[in-house]
């Protein structure tokens, strides 16, 4: 997110955050308790806007930490004054009449799977890496640090996010939402952003030409383009 | 058809050890090798213009989506990543790959290039591994809720059974007012020292079975009241329980000392108990107890047979136990409980034992 930051960086107070248990935050935060929902990670977010004083500000946010935003927007209202909703998807797994994109073995596939990655985790670099914010030299010589995570936290965070439905939750987003839905992402698919825009009622909806899943990497110059008609 | 040529370039790619695969930027194929094909029994033409991630696996594809993609977009490579792509069979085809994307000068993606390497051997090792790993942490899991249950059980034992042994101390005392013959009063004292000794081991079980649980030896300081007349209390206590024992005190506290007066005399007692038990009985079992350049020094001294070298190394641990005959066998608590209580007060306990003497030596800083 760091590109589209700084493009809104003159304009706009920007607050960046890693969730707890990935990229710089504290592992030793991490309750698999209060991390086992979404809700969560939600209430970490009101935290800061609370500790910030946030008012009407607007909450950005990719794939399900879109999700979460946009639960953090209902906990507290009036923080938030309007979404931004990057590949968002309420719920992965096919269920009835909604397309998902996945089914329920395809999700366990993949929790099992994660274990092959260790994404360079190392138990002994940990400390050094996760310990030391104000050290740019490591995380420059690491800059995969934004999925840098214990294996455990990881495969827990990916259980979250994969099983989680937020559906119900669409319908009471009251604040301005967009959404931005690339082509060709298989995490977050056409039909699910459509079904995310026809679920919140004040949203409207751009279709980037950006591939994959992640616009705000490969494409940044047409996030920002979308972000900026809106905000 | 012609032998293969060492400095052939396009025979060096397409026939490679390793299969080769270039995407555009949007992640379709550009190009792929004929060691690809021949793995995955596909033809150029299928491969050519899909996603690479038509041809993984689902959890695959989130993965690759969700963490490899985004990953060389911001560093420009990844390595050593494992990956399932699936042969035209259905088959799966297990991977470990490298990717390398070039960029313009702008910093833009131009392509990626990924070399994989078939691992279905040592992905089969590491999933062995890893099942393995999960295996030990179930049954580590439940050893530990097991002895955290025992531990819990010997706690309730312990102080379960000091309500009866305070009965049977007052019973004595009260006995002991009324006894008339030699005998009487004999048979009450060896009553009351017994329950002073069984006293003592349920002190160490407890405090033993505390330091296991997490709650460690507690400490309750206290620098206003002088401690010498503790260490005379235990010492006699210990007279009392060994007649014919001559055990030798010598005390200097000049200063005060910030310390809980109860486990001090708690550790001598375990201490002078200890040479007792193992110390030559004609020879005096030496306390000393002095406050000099900043410490808290604490000796019990007893002669006989030094400690042999094989038992040095174990003597803090629990339940070690020497070889001492079967009315003085205790439960192998009083050192290391005495340790514990040392570490508490950022004290050491050591001990060095010689053909002359052994000597335990608790050393604490005052402050």
């Amino acid at each position: 997110m760091a590109v589209v930051e700084s493009a809104f960086a003159s304009e706009f107070k920007t607050v960046l955050f890693d969730h707890v248990g990935a990229g710089g935050s504290d592992l030793k935060a991490y309750d698999q308790r209060k991390y086992s929902s979404l809700a969560g990670y939600a209430d970490d977010v009101v935290e800061i806007g609370h500790e910030l004083g946030l008012a009407d500000a607007v909450f950005v946010g990719h794939s399900v930490s879109s999700m979460i935003g946009a639960l953090a927007a209902q906990k507290a209202p009036g923080m938030f004054g309007k979404l931004v909703m990057v590949g968002p998807s309420p719920r992965y797994i096919d269920d009835g009449d909604y397309f998902g994109g996945f089914s329920e073995k395809q999700i366990e596939e993949l929790l099992h799977f994660l274990e092959s990655n260790h994404m360079g985790w190392s138990a002994q670099m940990a400390p050094a890496i996760m310990g030391n914010p104000d050290r740019p030299e490591l995380g420059q010589e690491l800059t995969n640090s934004f999925c840098r995570t214990d294996p455990e936290i990881a495969k827990a965070f990916a259980r979250v996010t994969f099983k989680s439905d937020n559906r119900a939750d669409l319908g009471k987003i009251e604040i301005p939402t967009l959404i931005l839905q690339c082509s060709d992402d298989i995490i977050a698919s056409k039909p699910v952003g459509e079904f995310v825009h026809r679920a919140i009622p004040n949203s409207e909806i751009v279709f980037l030409e950006a591939t994959g899943h992640c616009p705000n990497l490969s494409a940044p110059d047409e996030v920002v383009a979308a972000m900026r008609t809106f905000v | 058809m012609d032998d293969p040529r060492i400095d052939d370039f396009e025979d060096m790619f397409e026939n490679a050890p390793c299969a080769y695969i270039t995407l555009l930027p949007n992640g379709r194929i550009e190009r792929v090798n004929k060691t690809l094909l021949a793995w995955i029994g596909h033809t150029a033409e299928h491969m050519a213009g899909k996603r690479f991630s038509d041809f993984l696996n689902m959890a695959g594809r989130i993965y690759f989506e969700t963490h490899i993609a985004p990953l060389l977009r911001m560093q420009g490579f990844f390595n050593e990543f494992a990956i399932d792509m699936v042969t035209a069979a259905g088959e799966p085809l297990q991977m470990i790959v490298n990717a390398l994307e070039g960029r313009d000068a702008a910093g833009r993606a131009l392509f990626t290039r990924l070399a994989l390497l078939k691992a279905t051997d040592r992905r089969r090792y590491e999933h062995d591994l890893l099942e393995a790993r999960d295996v030990a942490k179930t049954s580590l899991e439940s050893e530990r809720e097991t002895s955290e249950l025992r531990e819990q059980f010997i706690a309730v034992l312990g102080h379960d059974l000091r309500n009866p042994l305070a009965s049977i101390s007052a019973g004595a005392r009260i006995l002991g007012r009324e006894a008339k013959s030699d005998k009487e009063h004999q048979v009450i004292a060896m009553l009351e020292t017994t329950v002073l000794r069984m006293a003592g081991l349920i002190d160490n079980v407890l405090d033993f079975a505390r330091g296991r649980l997490g709650g460690g030896i507690t400490l309750d300081r206290d620098t206003r009241r002088p401690l010498e007349p503790v260490l005379h209390q235990v010492i006699d206590e210990l007279r009392l329980s060994s007649p014919g024992r001559r055990i030798e005190a010598e005390y200097a506290i000049d200063v005060p000392v910030d310390c809980d007066r109860n486990r001090i005399g708690q550790l001598v007692s375990n201490l002078a108990g200890n040479a007792l038990s193992h110390g030559a009985s004609n020879q005096p079992v030496r306390v000393r107890a002095v406050t000099e350049n900043g410490l808290f020094r604490l000796s019990v001294a007893n002669g006989g047979e030094p400690i042999p070298e094989a038992a040095m190394a174990k003597l803090f641990e629990p339940f070690f136990r020497g070889e001492v005959r079967a009315s003085r066998q205790g439960l192998g608590l009083g050192l290391h409980i005495a340790a514990q209580i040392a570490k508490a007060h950022e004290g050491t306990l050591t001990v060095s034992s010689t053909r002359e003497e052994t000597c335990f030596t608790f050393l604490m800083p005052l402050r």
